[in-house]
């Protein structure tokens, strides 16, 4: 039987990460907050390092999403996994918005940083994350790719302020490139996007197993020799 | 039949006594094999082997002073750091995301020896970074121009740096079952270390030496004695740490025990009291040192004879003497009249007052025929500390070639610039604004010179003639194109060039 979209809907609903959501979405609201409220107003941080940090919080929890605990048993129902894919990222984008919302509201107006431009980065931070766990999915067998896929993120993000002036993505209002940065971020959203969307089916024909991913062998802690962890 | 179990079998050791600890050894190597082969880590070493070959010929112009050549290596192992630090975190957690944990029940190991053996599973990574600062450091100290010393505890904190990571990562896994808990401690980290001035950075010593990697904005180098590091210190409190962050790691997986506790307290107090000696206030001595070095360098040098020209230096700076001793060599032959036989002494002088942050100028030196010479070397620095030599062998002392603003400018910057293999390329060096047009700051050792629109079109003339007619020229007028208050036109005209345009008025 195939399920319809509303009625995937709540069990999509339980299986999100809710809780990953929620302790990566806290800690840029967390931050945001003490130091409005503690230090009056930001005692000399820039909202910027804030907003960027709060974005890249949110957007390594958002590399789990993707994971699915149940793929095996589920990768052969009629109901695909596109719409599966689909709905979570429905349930998702609300609330991510939301999220981003009281972050940038928790910003006083006065050292708020250009929103749209921010705001751009942020999606575009998010789309890449959610892209980088559908693209694991697609790839591997892994059902939860979401470690490696954080781990592989956060240090991509981490040299990404190292690239060459020329590339630069991180730069400050007052930089003559701006403008050609959100440029380069609006290029990266779009590229997100599009690999997200080629991502989202079921691989049907599953690649050959690499070599050395024997079935029989056992890791002394759990796991197979071979697989992404 | 079979026969029916009436008692629970009792858990048994069998194995020889240590076979738990061979065990522990074993699975450290299993995970160390897995750690190496991970991607996150696999690329973070691509990237830091890269930086080391791309950066490491660069530094300091290719002639490296091997005392600051060592604080290089520790940045890069950071990259490291982290990538251990989130794979080590994740294969603590593996056998809970697999649901293996209640399989190990059954093992020889407990929970507390497999968390050992995850601490233990770094070690290969941080040899390999042991392996790789030894090589950057290597690369530099076997140069021929390498001058100095470095400290070897200095060098150990890169590896120290990835053990500590992968002892946080241990600690993070046994504190917070979740694998989100290491990359957003690594957010929050890198937050507080991009949005927070680092407390009081301004301060030699003190509080900024409890981060792992403590940097220094170094204008220049100075020598090694002086820069009085608690480097030993250091790498014992991030050995210290490594100890305690692992032993609390095995403590909260229910390691217990009178001999643990004991090494964890050791561990403790090894802690403390480096971490609390290293950030003790920089000696007497070595602030008296410095101005010892800054005010009468004269004490601490020793100086060689060669042809007409004595050279002192720091010990530590005399291999250098031959380099000088050829911008000397050259220059002087350019020159005319009596000052080729004059003799000349090139002193080193460095602002050491400050320490290594500190940017102070040195005074130009009011001795007749003293050129002073810097401790950094290649580059810019080779124009630099020529003209400085031509500024004294056409003005008589540093000091009289302050605020020189008339021909002479032109016969200086010739005999700087013009033996060198490509002088417009060393024009655009020494000038502080890199221009080879219009008027512009020229930087020496100590006080900048300075060349107006006019002579700059004079010089660029010059260079442009074959240098043998120029130095004739030079030679037959020496005593006319050195005389205060001869002007650039004068100077146009004697050596056979178009005068400017305007006069000479230097701001």
């Amino acid at each position: 039987m195939r399920l319809t979209a509303r009625e995937s809907l709540v069990p999509v609903l339980r299986t999100l990460p809710w809780r990953a959501l929620a302790a990566g979405g806290g800690l840029g609201l967390l931050l945001a907050g003490l130091l409005r409220w503690a230090t009056g107003e930001f005692g000399g941080w820039p909202a910027l390092t804030l907003l960027r940090t709060a974005a890249l919080a949110y957007a390594l929890t958002l590399t789990f999403v993707l994971d699915d605990p149940a793929r095996h048993t589920v990768s052969t129902v009629p109901t695909r996994r596109a719409l599966r894919t689909g709905l979570r990222l429905v349930l998702v984008t609300p609330a991510t918005a939301l999220w981003w919302m009281a972050v940038v509201l928790l910003v006083p107006s006065s050292l708020r940083p250009p929103v749209a431009d921010v705001t751009l980065e942020a999606a575009a931070a998010c789309a890449v994350a959610l892209a980088a766990g559908a693209l694991a999915t697609r790839l591997t067998d892994e059902p939860r790719p979401g470690p490696s896929v954080a781990a592989a993120y956060l240090l991509t993000a981490v040299l990404t302020p190292l690239l060459p002036h020329r590339w630069a993505l991180f730069v400050w209002p007052a930089d003559k490139g701006w403008e050609a940065a959100h440029e380069r971020w609006a290029w990266v959203l779009v590229g997100a996007l599009v690999a997200l969307a080629l991502c989202m089916r079921e691989p049907i024909r599953r690649r050959r197993a690499p070599i050395g991913r024997r079935p029989g062998t056992f890791a002394p802690s759990g796991g197979t020799p071979s697989g992404g962890v | 039949m079979s026969a029916v179990l009436e008692r629970t079998p009792v858990a048994a050791r069998t194995g020889p006594p240590g076979a738990s600890w061979a065990a522990v050894l074993a699975l450290a190597l299993f995970e160390a094999r897995r750690l190496l082969l991970r991607i996150p880590v696999l690329a973070a070493f691509a990237l830091y082997v890269t930086w080391i070959v791309w950066r490491t010929p660069l530094l300091e112009n290719g002639y490296p002073v091997l005392q600051d050549a060592d604080r290089a290596t520790q940045s890069g192992p950071l990259l490291i750091g982290l990538a251990v630090l989130v794979c080590v975190n994740q294969a603590v957690l593996r056998s809970r995301r697999r649901d293996t944990e209640r399989h190990f029940a059954v093992l020889v190991l407990r929970p507390w020896q497999r968390t050992a053996a995850h601490a233990l599973s770094a070690a290969p990574s941080a040899l390999l970074v042991a392996v790789c600062v030894g090589a950057q450091y290597g690369w530099s100290a076997l140069r021929p121009d390498a001058v100095g010393s470095g400290s070897p505890a200095e060098l150990l904190v890169g590896p120290l740096t990835v053990l500590l990571a992968a002892a946080f990562g241990v600690l993070l896994a046994r504190l917070f079952a979740s694998v989100l808990a290491a990359p957003l401690t690594i957010v929050l980290l890198l937050f507080l270390s991009f949005g927070v001035a680092v407390p009081d950075a301004s301060e030699e010593r003190g509080v900024r030496w409890l981060l792992p990697v403590v940097s220094e904005n170094a204008q220049q180098a100075i020598p090694s004695q002086l820069i009085d590091r608690p480097a030993a210190w250091h790498a014992l409190y991030l050995l210290g740490l490594v100890l305690t962050l692992t032993l609390l790691a095995v403590l909260a997986s229910g390691g217990r025990g009178r001999l643990l506790l004991g090494t964890v307290a050791g561990a403790l107090a090894l802690t403390l009291t480096s971490g609390i000696t290293q950030t003790a206030t920089l000696p007497d001595a070595t602030t008296a040192a410095r101005a010892r070095a800054t005010d009468a360098p004269q004490k601490e040098q020793t100086c060689v004879r060669r042809g007409g020209t004595t050279y002192c230096a720091f010990p530590e700076w005399m291999p250098r003497v031959g380099t000088w001793a050829s911008v000397v060599d050259h220059v002087r032959s350019l020159t005319g009249g009596t000052v080729r036989e004059r003799p000349l002494l090139v002193r080193q002088r460095v602002y050491a007052t400050g320490g290594l942050t500190a940017d102070g100028a040195i005074d130009p030196s009011a001795t007749p025929g003293q050129v002073t010479v810097g401790t950094g070397w290649g580059g810019p620095r080779v124009p630099e500390f020529s003209a400085a030599v031509a500024s004294v062998l056409v003005a008589g002392s540093e000091r009289a070639t302050v605020g020189v603003c008339d021909g002479r400018m032109v016969t200086t910057m010739w005999l700087a610039l013009s033996w060198q293999p490509d002088p417009v390329k060393s024009l655009r060096a020494v000038r502080l604004d890199d221009s080879v047009t219009g008027s512009a700051i020229v930087l020496t050792p100590t006080n900048p010179l300075q060349m107006t629109a006019g002579q700059t079109y004079v010089v660029r003339q010059l260079l442009g003639k074959p240098r043998e007619s120029v130095a004739a020229k030079v030679k037959a007028h020496w005593a006319e194109l050195t005389a205060p208050n001869v002007t650039s036109a004068q100077a146009a005209e004697l050596l056979g060039v178009k005068a400017p345009k305007e006069a000479d008025k230097c701001d």
